[in-house]
């Protein structure tokens, strides 16, 4: 992929070997090489497993496949992309892979928004900070999963269009198309997530389905 | 354009995915209506808005469970290396320490499997040695400068006797071959039909407590069969004849059986064949 991963994390602090470094160790036999990429990165995929699936446990077991996948896999990665976006890679497949097959959550529906109204009725002080991350987790919870998914890694893990695609599988400008529904979905609800009601008046939110 | 685009229509702009002439009918509309514009400027900030969401912490126990499940993919892995590494023909390259693992929070079915595979690679590990080492005899004997003969186990006793030789250490090459101490007194009248019987025991099955034969009987075995036609070494027993301590060497040799019976001190060196016999073969049925 063209781009680096544009994000800092625990990554960016330089110490240490280089991601490619462990993973070529891991390959080579060195027993601890893959565990120290693994914790180094555990809460970056940790929080696109659980976005993509909103359920905690249904992400670790995802979590689970994924890293025992690129494990046993690691010889396959050839360099083409960065080693955290072939992580993410295989945790965001593993995540919909699970989706697919349990359909733990239902997709958008007339009563996830109702649920999501009535959450947001619950909250009188939709300012409080301590609300912020449940309120932005119940809004993902109302996109149909490819859109969360693709929302998720390009807007909440700021990895770029075409490293999503690489990701998710699929094209740049799906990526684009998936992005910008959602964002149309979630329209109703940012001066909400901002803090802030009064701008939500009269806007109607998006019809459709994914692309 | 009539009326308000649609969010969704504003978020494809924004994206770009809007082009040509409906892009720039947007664009007019965007920059007359305040009501779009305001929509748009929302939608614009919806990435910064998820980007700025909290950070999530992978909770504790979920750490460990995976650190755990890694371990165990990472303890398999070398479990798996090490029967390709401990084989004969393999030897370990470089001995790297070995990490050890905390495993009892691991679920027995990853425990399992990779219990199994070190069980089966002892086993392997035992046999491939004795077969190693009975290969090794036959080319060591094949390229010596007498015409010694091929001095093998036959394979009906060999795969009877490889458990008692299994786990015992340095086997050496060029000969070996496991020492059957029976305390049985051969006499000369009756020398025949007492070895028909030891070797019909001993095809059966591997009665008798076994050694590993020492350097100094390797030797005897070899000089006592020397210049015999090659054959496969059958039996090697500590007995004793007309009450004094000996040494039964048999070898198959085409379709009959070869008897040796030595003084006890027999070496590379010197022999005192005290009888010899010639038995019907027991390999070949």
């Amino acid at each position: 992929m063209p781009a680096p991963v544009p994000i800092s994390g625990p990554i960016s602090g330089g110490e240490g070997p280089s991601d490619t470094e462990l993973l070529r160790r891991h390959v080579a036999g060195d027993s601890d090489a893959f565990g120290e990429l693994f914790r180094r990165h555990r809460d970056r995929l940790w929080a696109v497993a659980l976005r993509t699936v909103c359920d905690p446990e249904e992400a670790a077991d995802a979590l689970q496949d994924a890293m025992i996948s690129a494990f046993r896999r690691a010889g396959d990665f050839r360099g083409d992309s960065a080693v955290t976006t072939w992580l993410h890679r295989i945790v965001v497949n593993a995540c919909l892979d699970r989706l697919r097959r349990r359909a733990v959550r239902p997709v958008t529906s007339a009563g996830d928004e109702q649920a999501l109204e009535a959450l947001l009725a619950h909250n009188p002080d939709p300012a409080g900070a301590t609300d912020t991350r449940l309120d932005i987790d119940a809004a993902l919870r109302m996109l149909p999963a490819p859109q969360r998914a693709a929302l998720v890694v390009v807007d909440m893990l700021g990895f770029s269009v075409d490293d999503a695609a690489a990701i998710l599988d699929t094209s740049p400008g799906t990526i684009k198309s998936r992005c910008a529904r959602a964002r149309a979905r979630l329209l109703p609800y940012v001066a909400h997530l901002r803090g802030n009601r009064s701008a939500t008046e009269r806007v109607s939110p998006a019809q459709g389905g994914d692309t | 354009m009539t009326g308000h685009p649609e969010s969704d229509v504003l978020a494809e702009f924004q994206a770009g995915l809007v082009t040509g002439r409906r892009r720039a009918s947007i664009a007019s509309h965007l920059a007359a209506c305040d009501r779009c514009a305001g929509l748009s400027d929302q939608l614009g900030e919806i990435p910064a808005l998820l980007a700025a969401a909290p950070a999530l912490a992978m909770p504790d126990d979920v750490a460990r469970r995976l650190d755990l499940v890694l371990a165990a993919e990472a303890a398999k892995r070398d479990s798996s290396e090490r029967t390709v590494d401990d084989s004969p023909a393999h030897p370990p390259a470089s001995p790297e320490p070995r990490r050890r693992w905390d495993f009892r929070l691991v679920t027995q079915r990853i425990l399992v499997p990779a219990a199994a595979v070190v069980v089966l690679a002892a086993g392997g590990f035992g046999l491939s040695r004795v077969t190693g080492s009975s290969s090794s005899s036959s080319a060591a004997s094949g390229s010596a400068a007498a015409p010694a003969p091929s001095v093998q186990p036959a394979s009906g006793t060999a795969a009877a006797r490889s458990g008692a030789t299994r786990g015992s250490p340095a086997i050496v090459a060029p000969h070996n071959f496991p020492v059957v101490n029976s305390g049985t007194n051969y006499l000369r009248a009756t020398l025949r039909q007492q070895l028909e019987t030891e070797l019909r025991q001993h095809t059966e099955s591997a009665a008798g407590p076994h050694v590993l034969a020492s350097g100094s009987l390797k030797g005897c075995v070899q000089r006592v069969t020397q210049g015999t036609i090659p054959g496969t070494l059958v039996l090697v027993e500590r007995a004793h004849f007309q009450g004094q301590p000996a040494i039964v060497i048999v070898a198959a040799s085409g379709v009959h059986d070869t008897a040796w019976v030595t003084a006890s001190g027999c070496s590379a060196s010197s022999d005192h064949v005290l009888a010899t016999a010639t038995l019907p073969g027991t390999s070949a049925p």
